[in-house]
């Protein structure tokens, strides 16, 4: 019983952690806030609705590229223009904008309700035992899903020369450009890679619940927000542990049945934390990219 | 013949309303070293902004190898061969020494393959090979900027553009740098660097400009400049390079 909870906790915290490491490294590179970035995560779900008929794998390619495609129009629409130091509002608000759009194009073509998924039923819903706890096969894709994109996200930065560029213009957006960087690429790169890990977010979430629904954005995507804070603005592994100690918390909270409150566990946790630590468990303070993931 | 790498027309620039610079022309040449000095305030740091792009030029016109400065983004200078190594060095503090390196190489590989090039940078600097895996920013001010100098080898630029070398090390350390970048010069890189410690970069460099508010009050080769009293009387009346015994401390860095 325990350990059920524990995974289900961690299996949240997975996905959690895969949106707020997307939301951080924005900020950590680029000292930028994407408000447009839960929306990308539920357009990952539709994704997964539009996909349902192909071979899974085809989903997890078609909700990267679709995130990634998605991070591009972001960055151009409402980040590329405002780069003063005192435009971050006016980027931030354009963000918010593009959000919104995105909803309500959703909404348009997928209906205000949330669609269910054929596939809820097959494969990924069965389950199996291992010493005596139960698992359900879509428990196991979420967690290797996960750790493979991080896994992949940390080879990137540090093993990649687009990686060391995304860590020159992190630091220093100006040496990075003396020496050859173009920021404007590194930029774009960053914000594909972010809200590609978003949308596969979003698809995995959607397989989980066996439906894509357009209020996601606001309740699972935001709280990933609030567990950015928690683990300190741009510092990945503060994004990674604080994915999973929140969906472990909320599992728990859940389990001794405080029902819907348990969905307040996430914002108490954020204010408890930055009232005890202003800049999050793990952050500098600086925004800075930290190293590992 | 040697063709112009740098060539500067009356070329102003400033922040905001106020003109540091009021217009200067002068070039550089492949293979030549051109030292710009001055006093603190002259507007030397303006300049090389300037030149890479960093700060818009106000008025005049700059280009490097044919490009026109004004219309060309400061990587696109770094990539066609401008290297600005800039006042604090422009290391990267959270990366490691190796990484710094490789990014240099990478943004524009020179025929050597990486290996072959960190060889000769760390056969240069063994104390970088020593510090390979630490982070540039927990490396001495000396070192920091010999990664800088180092940076500059694997790069191999056309023109390397240096901010300041001296800034902050001790006499023994600026003596080192300086000896780096006299290598640098003879294995044909041009140079052209802006120093407060003229004495040193009149040593270094052929041909010497002098900047003062914002416009070059004399010029000439350095020789003939070290011998100019008004020089002499403003800029080398009081040696950087032999420090009086009570700074004999600096010297002393105790990483060395």
């Amino acid at each position: 019983m325990l350990v059920g909870l524990l995974i289900n906790g961690l299996v949240s915290g997975a996905l959690y952690a895969l949106v707020a490491v997307g939301f951080t490294l924005v900020i950590g590179v680029l000292d930028k806030l994407n408000f447009a970035h839960p929306e990308v995560l539920m357009i990952g779900g539709f994704v997964a609705v539009v996909a349902s008929g192909l071979p899974p794998y085809y989903a997890f390619i078609a909700a990267f590229a679709t995130g990634g495609l998605l991070g591009l129009v972001v960055e151009f629409a409402a980040f590329r223009r405002f780069t003063d130091a005192d435009a971050k509002i006016t980027a931030g608000l354009a963000s918010m904008a593009v959000g919104l759009v995105l909803t309500d194009l959703t909404q348009k073509v997928f209906g205000t309700e949330s669609v269910s998924l054929p596939i809820g039923g097959g494969w990924l819903s069965r389950r199996f035992q291992i010493a005596g706890v139960e698992f359900l096969n879509v428990q196991i894709v979420i967690v290797l899903a996960t750790a493979i994109l991080t896994g992949g996200l940390h080879v990137l930065l540090q093993r990649t020369r687009v990686g060391r560029q995304i860590r020159a213009v992190a630091e220093s957006p100006v040496s990075a450009s003396l020496l050859g960087v173009n920021v404007l690429r590194v930029s774009q790169a960053v914000f594909f890679v972010s809200s590609a890990l978003a949308a596969e977010a979003g698809l995995l979430l959607a397989l989980r619940s066996g439906a894509a629904s357009s209020d996601i954005g606001l309740t699972f995507g935001l709280k990933a927000l609030a567990i950015m804070a928690i683990g300190g603005l741009g510092d990945l592994r503060g994004a990674m542990l604080g994915g999973l100690v929140i969906g472990v918390l909320e599992a728990f909270m859940f389990h001794l049945g405080l029902g819907r409150l348990s969905e307040l566990t996430v914002w108490l946790a954020m204010i408890v934390t930055l009232m005890v630590r202003p800049r999050g468990l793990f952050s500098s303070g600086t925004h800075g990219l930290e190293q590992r993931a | 013949m040697t063709s112009v790498l740098l060539s500067v027309t009356d070329l102003c620039a400033g922040y905001g309303p106020i003109r540091a610079l009021r217009g200067l022309t002068f070039q550089v040449a492949e293979r030549e070293t051109v030292a710009i000095v001055g006093a603190n305030g002259a507007g030397k740091t303006t300049l090389m902004r300037a030149l890479s792009g960093i700060i818009p030029l106000s008025d005049g016109e700059a280009s490097f190898l044919g490009r026109n400065i004004r219309g060309t983004s400061s990587h696109h200078l770094a990539r066609a061969g401008m290297l600005h190594v800039p006042e604090g060095r422009g290391t990267l503090q959270t990366m490691s020494v190796e990484d710094n390196l490789r990014l240099a190489w990478e943004i524009r590989p020179t025929a050597v393959t990486f290996g072959e090039a960190l060889e000769k940078a760390y056969g240069r600097f063994p104390r970088l090979r020593e510090r390979r895996a630490q982070a540039a920013g927990n490396l001495s001010g000396g070192e920091q900027q010999m990664l800088a100098v180092a940076r500059a080898l694997v790069n191999r630029p056309r023109l390397l553009l240096l901010d300041e070398p001296s800034m902050g090390l001790s006499p023994r350390m600026t003596g080192e740098v300086f000896l780096s970048l006299a290598e640098l010069r003879d294995d044909g890189v041009a140079i052209l660097l802006v120093e407060q410690n003229v004495r040193r970069a009149l040593q270094l460099a052929q041909r010497a400009l002098v900047l003062s508010h914002g416009v070059f009050a004399a010029s000439g080769p350095s020789d003939e400049l070290s011998r100019d009293p008004a020089i002499v009387a403003s800029y080398l009346g009081q040696s950087h390079d032999a420090p009086p015994d009570n700074k004999r401390h600096i010297a002393n860095d105790p990483r060395r």
